[in-house]
């Protein structure tokens, strides 16, 4: 059985780890970035970040200051079993996230929307934000503690309801409209990982292309071909708008885009955009069903 | 990379071209949201010397307290651009010549610089663990209870601070305004490669 108190552990691991570490998949990405830009700006934007990133890995601050919003993906499996049932995920989750705030591994973001009133610990109504999913006959848990910054969270989301008849055309036309003007300025601070939810209701739309940019990892794609084409096609069109990292003059403003489908009905054509920023906030606990876990910033 | 002295010269702020890298020295102070709204509708602000601390920095850092005082964890620049509301009449209140944020703000905000005769500087990459080390005394704090660490404003002392870059000039010239443009100027070749006609338009269900 996985207990209460190792479900904490593993969630205020994951997200201190999230807040001090770069994924590896991402790292590499932005090193094969900073090797192809030939603007001395552009270079020195990434250079920078990575240098920033050193600096949080040796325990002097944080991979990025805006923790934003704290958020857990888990994955149960069918004879997974966890002290209290699943209801100790939330309460684990928001133990964890209030640990991690006083620890400053979170900076106290979460306000009320319209008093602006700050509780000072990230907790709140619908924060920290747990999704579980349900995945196969496995005993374990796995959870992805995602710290998802403002800047991509802000600047990085649109909806669309397209028709039928608006075709991939109208998908290609929305994406790459979002892309210019999520980059702007450097809004969301490139080169951006861009997630583009197709069908589904409007929040499962919007729930695709969030999962798409925050938990592919970089370079594996769509297994479907049409899908892939997409991705490469949309991806090769942003290297040529001339915008590269924090919106700077260069050719990496994008590292991915990920495209995740749902069946939807048949009058519709939803399409979401949501983007994750350069560092690509993520780390992994994996809870064994002896209640022990390990912490890894590989995506299985 | 050229120095500049805290609070910034008119004559310092009209010599830099835009696009040039620099670092800043003295005292600045913090804020973000909360600041700019308070400051105009309320008329509620830090009751500080804008003439000698003159450098706002759009910022909400994460901070420590210990037995020693408050420690800058790390502070990342933030989104400028949210501020544009209330940019220009926060730049002509207190007469600022010098924003440091992320981002650009606005032509308001650019033309407020232009009459003050002040800069806009831009961050340089993820650079808040960098920037922590370069604050070497955190002053004073005002607004924390009623604000939070993160919106409350904050005096640092910096030394050599940056590199930032100049993204509006003191003539109101905008980096990425002009970034845009080129881009915008690339976009009917990228949707002609795209299969997108020139004439596409998505199907419109509103009432004009």
């Amino acid at each position: 059985m996985i207990t209460r108190k190792t479900l904490e552990e593993a969630m205020y691991a994951a997200m201190r780890t999230a807040s001090l570490e770069m994924p590896p998949d991402v790292r590499a990405a932005l090193e094969r970035a900073l090797a192809e830009e030939p603007e001395e700006m552009a270079r020195q934007h990434l250079e920078i970040s990575l240098r920033n990133a050193d600096l949080a890995h040796r325990g002097e601050g944080l991979v990025c200051a805006d923790t934003g919003f704290p958020l857990y993906f888990v994955k149960a499996g069918s004879r997974t079993v966890i002290e209290g049932g699943y209801g100790t995920l939330w309460q684990a989750a928001a133990a964890a996230t209030a640990r991690a705030t006083q620890d400053c591994y979170l900076r106290p973001t979460m306000v009320d929307p319209l008093r602006r009133s700050n509780p000072g610990n990230n907790l709140g109504p619908g924060m920290p934000k747990l999704e579980l999913q349900f995945a196969g006959d496995c005993d374990g848990l796995e959870i992805i503690a995602v710290p998802k910054g403002g800047g991509s969270e802000i600047f990085g989301t649109f909806y669309r309801m397209l028709f039928p008849s608006d075709g991939v055309t109208g998908i290609k036309k929305f994406v790459l409209e979002c892309i210019m003007n999520a980059c702007y300025a450097g809004k969301i601070c490139p080169p951006a990982l861009i997630g583009v939810g197709i069908g589904g209701t409007a929040d499962l739309c919007m729930s695709l292309a969030k999962k798409a940019a925050l938990l592919r990892p970089v370079g594996r794609h769509n297994p479907d071909p049409m899908l892939a084409d997409l991705e490469a096609e949309l991806l090769a069109a942003s290297r040529e708008l001339g915008l590269g990292p924090m919106g700077s003059r260069g050719i990496n403003a994008v590292l991915a885009v990920n495209i995740d489908t749902a069946l939807t009905h048949t009058a519709a054509l939803p399409v979401a955009f949501n983007a994750q920023c350069l560092v690509g906030r993520r780390w992994t606990a994996l809870l064994a069903p002896d209640n022990t876990f390990t912490l890894t910033g590989e995506i299985a | 990379m050229r120095d500049i002295a805290l609070p910034m010269s008119e004559n310092t702020a009209r010599s830099l071209p835009l696009g040039e890298c620099v670092t800043v020295s003295g005292m600045l102070f913090t804020g973000r949201s909360r600041f700019h709204i308070r400051a105009v509708e309320e008329d509620l602000y830090p009751p500080i010397d804008y003439a000698k601390i003159n450098c706002f920095f759009h910022v909400g850092p994460v901070m420590k307290s210990t037995p020693d005082g408050w420690e800058v964890v790390s502070c990342e620049p933030t989104s400028s651009i949210r501020f544009e509301r209330y940019g220009a009449e926060v730049v002509r209140k207190f007469g600022l010549r010098t924003l440091i944020g992320k981002t650009t703000m606005g032509a308001g905000t650019a033309a407020a610089l232009r009459a003050t005769g002040g800069v806009y500087l831009s961050k340089i990459g993820l650079s808040g663990n960098t920037l922590r080390g370069q604050i070497k005394k955190v002053h004073n704090v005002f607004f924390l209870d009623e604000l939070g660490k993160t919106e409350a404003t904050w005096i640092y002392e910096v030394e050599k601070f940056g590199p930032f870059f100049v993204a509006i000039d003191a003539q109101g010239r905008n980096y990425f305004a002009e970034l845009a443009a080129d881009a915008a100027r690339k976009l009917p070749a990228i949707e002609k490669k795209l299969g997108i006609s020139p004439d596409y338009n998505y199907t419109e269900v509103n009432a004009k």
